[in-house]
């Protein structure tokens, strides 16, 4: 059984939208499927009363929806806007977004500043289109002063985000998602779950039948290098480079940057999948081996995890 | 798919916030069954008694705490205290019987309109009164709130009534966090006033006893402060150091205590009333170290306090409490306590020498050490609910115990002192 | 003597910050946990506390510290 389905989403639907339903699959599973975080999701439950299954899928759903419209920098009413936005004036945040902040404090130390969630102001002058059109160096340059989180003065719950700043929950907020739906799933459903949100995805135990079997799609590769892994609990995710970058000179440029310098890390893998225990791990896991580029492999060799990289 | 190694310290750093952020939302949809609840009853029913048939006291106390929402916090107590049994009158034991009164007579000698009551102590034994009773009852209530995000302010009144001691107080405290709330600071002011109208009257400090004079009700009133930092070293570390000081001013003489006069035989030739000075400073450092070891928690502390009296104490107090799962811990405590005399005490005055300003022969002004051993056993009788179980034993050793002086030779003028503690606890939340 | 040994004390706490070392103390917020426990706070028996300080009030010439010095009671 694969449980992945195209994982770059295409068309990216509202969230409120009534794109629920609830399939019958094979083996005495039933999945419950919407679509969330502009990518398809699913939530698979060991359970044969449809009616259940339905409601459970619907309080899924509903926990993926709460969490985008908190948290999506695109909407303007989440607190990452209100925070965006807010010109140098101090936020106070709720508990939920203060453990998420001190979380992104917690790996842009153990990541030595590499990754930090106030680089997405690089987007401005990089677009990963597939062309050839380099950012100038000094339009760089100039973004490099509002990127740092150290620059941001957080004392939870407060934070006063300099002007010009921002932040985005890019590599945390789809994988805590994951999770935060797995244990709203587990304590209300005793039975056997798997939460898959576009590939990132939690399981809490393997159903009767052995351990889920998942196909990790990888875009961008052949069909042969699609992974398929079997999982009983814990998270995967997966980082990968999949249309986002530039070529230019026999150079390719990859989506993910540096935030020290502004330019794109060199040599990272197509695409880095990690298992652990729980999706915020792996995908953390996932993302620091993309920002170590060239060593991304020897990196998480040394972190004792199972990992699968394509180059 | 590669073998598996041992987790780095990074992998290891990034399971610990993991575990945070996702136990933080573990919480949240459990929150109906381990937060703490709006409504906190505690009912502790205490028995003291003192060894050699002297006090004995039973002490229920009754506790709510009702949460508001927003961290504001009622905190009431009401305490009931039954003192009865003999009490120490301050005089020390003699070859010959000694007969004292009451405090409650109005008359050393039996006459109308005068009330007398009289005891006789046999030759060799410590002068206590017998007939001693009495019941106490106070109330305390404590408001605190949160000033912002950092600060947290509190203020609360007490107030208790027994026959003879009237007491009102009244205090305020503010604390402010920062540094990531790993550290916090603490002031506080307090006020006290207090009326005593001791049976039969107040005796006339350092009159003599033959005399018997008493005077109308007296008042005494301290002012005290508090500063204290409170600083987190570390995940399973936290301390705490704090500075208090106070100022008593007015009536701070006990007024059944006296003390006897001996001549230079050490023959009992009379007794006085005690007199204290009307005015006492004291202030204390007190630094308190909680250490998580794995479930169990160590309580350390100490405290070293000096006073205008000359008197100057260390306590050191150690707790120890081990869960052994299953709701239940157990938790011995070992307590010491060391003080130097006030400058006035004495066993006793001699009549050879003129009387001097101050005198007491009380024993909690001697110079002593005292130990406290015990141990508390709790158990959770629900997930709301704990009952537990406190067992001590107090000891008293004073270092000046007998006299040279032929006639008080062999006598033990200031005995130890050893007191059995019960303590019998009920918690529920609502 | 008293008075020296009291200031030998302040001394040593003085003392105590700086040989911890200011920089090592301290946690971040998602350390907190075993801090969090009911056990753990600075006076998690306060009823205890109350009883404890009374007994001592009543016996010894010193008290308070923990918070103010205690009263209220005509036994001292």
């Amino acid at each position: 059984m694969s449980t992945g389905r195209a994982a770059a989403g295409g068309a990216s639907p509202p969230p409120h939208a009534p794109d629920f339903e609830v399939l019958p699959r094979e083996g005495g599973i039933i999945a419950a499927c919407f679509v969330a975080m502009a990518s398809p999701c699913e939530l698979l439950l060991e359970i044969a009363d449809a009616d259940a299954a339905r409601e459970i899928g619907r309080l899924a759903a509903q926990e993926a929806w709460r969490i985008e419209t908190k948290f999506s920098r695109y909407r303007p009413d989440s607190i990452v806007s209100v925070i965006n936005r807010s010109q140098g004036d101090e936020v106070v945040v709720d508990g939920e977004t203060a453990a998420l902040l001190d979380y992104a404090v917690h790996c842009q130390a153990l990541s030595q500043g590499r990754f930090d969630i106030t680089s997405g102001v690089l987007r401005r002058c990089w677009t990963f289109d597939g062309s050839d059109r380099l950012p100038e160096p000094a339009a760089i340059a100039a973004l490099l002063p509002l990127i740092g989180f150290e620059k941001v003065r957080w004392e939870s719950p407060r934070i006063t985000l300099p002007a010009g700043m921002e932040i985005d929950f890019g590599g945390i907020g789809k994988e805590y998602a994951v999770d935060r739906v797995l244990a709203l799933v587990t304590a209300r459903f005793t039975g056997a779950a798997l939460v898959n949100f576009g590939g990132d995805l939690a399981a809490n135990r393997a159903p009767g039948a052995g351990p889920w079997q998942v196909g990790v799609e990888r875009p961008d590769t052949d069909r042969e290098a699609r992974l398929l892994l079997e999982l009983s609990r814990g998270g995967l995710a997966t980082s990968g480079d999949t249309h986002r970058f530039l070529l230019r000179d026999g150079v390719r440029y990859g989506h993910i940057l540096d935030r020290r310098s502004g330019w794109p890390v060199r040599d990272t893998p197509r695409s880095v999948t990690v298992a652990a225990a729980s999706c915020v791990e792996a995908g953390m896991l996932a993302t620091f081996a993309m920002l170590q580029g060239g060593s991304a492999e020897s990196f998480l060799e040394e972190q004792g995890v199972r990992y699968w990289c394509l180059r | 798919m590669q073998l598996k190694r041992p987790a780095s310290p990074l992998h290891l750093g990034l399971i610990a916030a993991s575990c945070t952020l996702l136990s933080g939302t573990a919480r949240a949809q459990t929150a109906d069954d381990t937060a703490e609840q709006p409504l906190q009853i505690d009912a502790d029913l205490l028995y003291y008694k003192e060894n050699a048939g002297r006090v004995q006291t039973i002490e229920p106390v009754v506790n709510l705490k009702k949460d508001f929402g927003d961290q504001r916090l009622l905190d009431g107590t009401l305490t009931l205290d039954t003192l009865s049994g003999a009490t120490p009158n301050g005089a020390i034991p003699a070859r010959t019987p000694q007969t004292f009164a009451s405090p409650s007579s109005t008359s050393l000698t039996p006459k109308p309109g005068y009330k007398t009551t009289l005891y006789t102590i046999a030759p060799g034994n410590l002068p206590q009164d017998p007939h001693f009773k009495e019941s106490r009852i106070a109330g305390d209530l404590d408001w605190s709130q949160p000033i912002g995000l950092d600060n947290t302010l509190s203020y609360g009144g007490h107030a208790s009534t027994e026959h003879d001691f009237y007491s009102v107080a009244a205090h305020a405290g503010l604390s402010h966090d920062f540094n990531e709330k790993n550290t916090t600071l603490s002031a506080g002011v307090n006020e006290e006033y207090d009326r005593i109208h001791a049976h039969g009257g107040n005796p006339v400090p350092a009159s003599n006893y033959a005399l018997y004079e008493k005077e109308s009700s007296q008042t005494k009133n301290v002012a005290g402060g508090l500063i204290g930092v409170t600083q987190v070293m570390r995940g399973n570390w936290l301390t705490e150091l704090n500075y208090t000081f106070d100022h008593s001013q007015g009536y701070l003489t006990d007024p059944y205590r006296i003390i006897s006069v001996v001549d230079d035989t050490g023959a009992v030739t009379g007794y006085r009333y005690e007199n204290r000075p009307d005015t006492r400073t004291r202030q204390s450092l007190y630094l308190v170290n909680k250490v998580a070891l794995g479930p169990t928690v160590l309580d350390l502390s100490y405290r070293r306090s000096k006073d205008s009296w000359g008197i100057g104490s260390d306590t050191v107090d150690a707790k120890l409490r081990i869960d052994l799962g299953s709701g239940m811990y157990f938790e011995p405590h070992a307590r010491w306590y060391h003080q130097s005399a006030a400058d006035f005490y004495n066993l006793y005055l001699t009549d050879t020498s003129p009387a001097p300003a101050y005198m007491s022969a009380d024993p909690r002004l001697a110079t002593f050490a005292a130990t406290t051993f015990g141990f508390k056993f709790g158990i959770a009788t629900s997930r709301h609910g704990e009952l537990s179980l406190r067992l001590e034993q107090y000891q008293q050793r004073p270092s000046d115990q007998s006299s040279s002086l032929p006639e008080l030779q062999g006598l033990d003028l200031n005995p130890n002192l050893k007191a059995t503690i019960v303590q019998l606890s009920w918690h529920l939340e609502y | 003597m008293r008075i020296r040994s009291f200031a030998r004390l302040t001394i040593l706490l003085g003392l105590l910050p700086t040989m911890c070392g200011c920089g090592a103390m301290g946690v971040k917020p998602w350390q907190r946990e075993i801090l969090a426990r009911p056990e753990m706070a600075l006076n998690a028996e306060p009823i205890d506390s109350a009883i404890d300080a009374h007994i001592y009030f009543s016996k010894e010439a010193a008290s308070g510290g923990r918070s103010f010095g205690g009263g209220g009671c005509g036994c001292n």
